[in-house]
């Protein structure tokens, strides 16, 4: 690694007004070093999602600039931003019945022509590289041809690591990739998305909620809330005190005390709107 | 373990919940309405006579009325129907190829005497000559034509689904408000699909023969296009319900819509169209058989034809094929059904 890694993704006075008027975002300003494993803490609603989204443009803000990898995000830089950025989602994402094989060669899909996508005829290269990372995330040669939605959650998660892999990214987004599974396999998981990552010398971003796996995994840690970051430090600087004040209802020292989070309570309404729209 | 006492509210207790009873006298009215509005109909379509008549009818097959006339009507049409015509016979001067030392199978010559009457130019009378003519008889032509218009039907059927699945296929991208290139593309595929479905085959096909002249081809287009509104309706439906996930995992790397339709969309709604498309290829095998009926080719063209000549027995042996058809299609697909699921 270089003495001074230089700024992989640059967030600038990052704002997001949903239409319905919830404030997401309030002007959050993050800069992430080239190969940092950065994750991001804070309660459900702080807008850790939305910050993510931000980066490869899922999402838009409504003010601030994006900036990966020297590329600044615009309508016209977004398709050749996303190529290097890719994501790991909670849910997993897979199509669920396509077989294990197709799921992580669609990680390939910006790079291969439309007739040899519609075909399913990706290179040799790229089929190499497919079953390299299946092996790699603990996989077997015959789940190559198993249904996605036949996998366990954490054999899902792999494939979802595999094909964030398959275009060799300068950036991982990962959205609370271990949300669903059990403590064990999420610290493997952690450590195969560390160590892909450590390999390409890969800058991730992870929002998680389990504190301890923050802890052991983060190069950084992001505190979030209300849409601000409140924190922003090494997992030595996190304290308990820190981490208190994160999750509850608590005096940040600036004499404004917060309330508690109405939204925490429809979130699973808002997933369901958000499948639907 | 620990066991609590359940709560009981306080006899004074006032709750400020309600809960109703499923019905009310808005739906004691709108039942009224719907009565009302059944009656009038009924009286439109004459169902007071249809009941009428279908009673004196059953009256009439267990001896309790002498007279009925849907009775009446019935047995005329058996009596005129039976025996079905199996057989051709083909006045063999007629045929000019016909090599009488080498016969086609199961046929032969016969003679028949023929009385005809011609007019009489000269005396402007009509004379009476009897004429003994060769003809082909075939004792199972008939079977064999309605045989073969049988598969032309089959084939008109399979043609009009093929057609129908690849127009649909774009029809239905367009017609996917989240896939369509833009408002308009999505409004006139939208509006395509609603007219295509709108028309009937049969009104389809009574204007298709005006414009390529009878037979097959306006069958299959028939039944192409309206199945193709059908297909494309379901088929973008289906699109715009799949599951949003994947498709948001390939948006993330910026695959683009035609790959991410492909990779993220079709493998969900893959069993889906296979049943729309099986459902289309039944409907269009029982709508091969009538289409026929305005010139668009099948057996219903062969069916409209003897109708018209009243040659009864010839319509009878149809109605029997059409029935065997259907059943031998239903029971192959019930396995094929059976087999997939
Ligand atoms: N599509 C949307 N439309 C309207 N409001 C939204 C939408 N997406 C998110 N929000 C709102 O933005 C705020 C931040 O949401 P976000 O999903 O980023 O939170 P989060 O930190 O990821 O929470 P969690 O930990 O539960 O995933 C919430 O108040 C949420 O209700
Ligand atoms: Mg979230």
């Amino acid at each position: 690694m270089n003495a001074t890694p230089q700024t992989m993704v640059q967030l600038n006075g990052i704002g997001k007004t949903w239409p319905d008027g919830t404030r997401a975002l309030n002007t959050v300003d993050l800069e992430v070093p080239e190969g940092q494993f950065c994750v991001i803490l804070g309660p459900s609603g702080a807008g850790k999602s939305t910050l993510l989204r931000a980066v490869n443009g899922l999402m838009q803000p409504t003010e601030g600039k994006v900036n990966v990898d020297g590329i600044e995000l615009t309508p016209g830089t977004e398709k050749a931003l996303r190529k290097k950025v890719a994501m790991i989602h909670q849910h997993f994402n897979l199509a669920t019945r396509a077989s294990v094989a197709a799921n992580v060669l669609s990680g390939a899909l910006p790079d291969v022509s439309l007739a040899r996508a519609l075909c399913g005829w990706f290179h040799p290269e790229q089929r190499a590289k497919a079953c390299h990372y299946l092996e790699r995330v603990g996989l077997k040669p015959d789940h190559l041809r198993r249904r996605a939605g036949e996998l366990s959650g954490g054999q899902q998660q792999r494939v979802g690591i595999a094909r964030a892999f398959m275009l060799d990214p300068k950036v991982v987004l990962a959205d609370e990739p271990v949300a669903s599974l059990d403590p064990k396999i999420s610290r493997d998981i952690l450590a195969l998305l560390r160590d892909a990552a450590r390999d390409l010398n890969a800058t991730v971003i992870c929002s998680l909620h389990q504190v301890d796996l923050a802890r052991e995994f983060g190069d950084r840690i992001v505190g979030m809330r209300d849409g601000e970051v409140v924190f922003d430090g090494t997992p030595d600087e996190f304290d308990e005190q820190r981490l208190n004040r994160l999750y509850h209802n608590a005096d940040w020292g600036d004499g404004e005390p917060r309330e508690d989070h109405p939204e925490a309570e429809a979130e699973p309404a808002r997933h369901a709107a958000m499948g639907g729209a | 373990m620990i066991t609590r006492p359940i709560p009981v509210p306080p006899k004074d207790a006032r709750l400020n919940w309600h809960l109703d009873q499923p019905f009310r006298l808005k739906h004691l009215v709108i039942a009224v309405l719907l009565l009302v509005l059944l009656v009038v109909t009924g009286q439109r379509t004459e169902m007071d006579r249809m009941l009428a008549m279908t009673t004196e009818a059953v009256g009439n097959l267990v001896g309790l009325n002498d007279d009925s006339q849907v009775v009446r009507g019935l047995g005329k049409v058996a009596d005129s129907m039976w025996p079905p015509t199996l057989a051709t016979s083909e006045e063999a001067a007629r045929l000019g190829d016909l090599d009488t030392d080498n016969l086609p199978w199961f046929s032969r010559i016969e003679s028949t005497e023929t009385v005809r009457q011609r007019l009489n130019t000269d005396t402007l009378e009509l004379e009476t000559t009897t004429e003994t003519i060769e003809v082909l008889y075939r004792p199972m032509g008939y079977v064999q034509t309605v045989f073969v218009k049988m598969i032309e039907t089959l084939e008109i059927a399979l043609w009009g689904t093929l057609l129908a699945v690849s127009l649909s296929i774009p029809l239905a991208w367009f017609a996917a408000s989240n896939y369509s290139p833009n408002r308009a593309t999505y409004t006139i595929a939208r509006g395509l699909i609603s007219l295509l479905r709108s028309v009937p085959e049969l009104i389809v096909a009574l204007f298709l023969v005006l414009a390529y002249g009878f037979g097959p081809i306006a069958g299959v287009l028939a039944l192409g296009l309206h199945a193709a509104g059908f297909l494309g309706k379901f088929y973008a439906e289906d699109i715009e319900n799949a599951d949003k996930h994947p498709q948001e995992a390939l948006e993330a790397i910026g695959a683009g819509k035609i790959k991410t339709l492909w990779y993220a969309v079709m493998p969900q709604v893959l069993p889906q169209y296979v049943a729309y498309t099986a459902y289309i290829l039944d409907r269009n095998l029982r709508m091969a058989t009538v289409i026929g009926l305005v010139g668009a080719g099948g057996i219903g063209q062969e069916l409209k034809g003897r109708f018209d000549m009243y040659d009864y027995g010839h319509v009878m042996t149809i109605l029997i094929a059409i029935f065997l058809f259907v059943f031998v299609l239903d029971q192959i697909s019930a396995r094929i059904r059976a087999r997939m699921i």
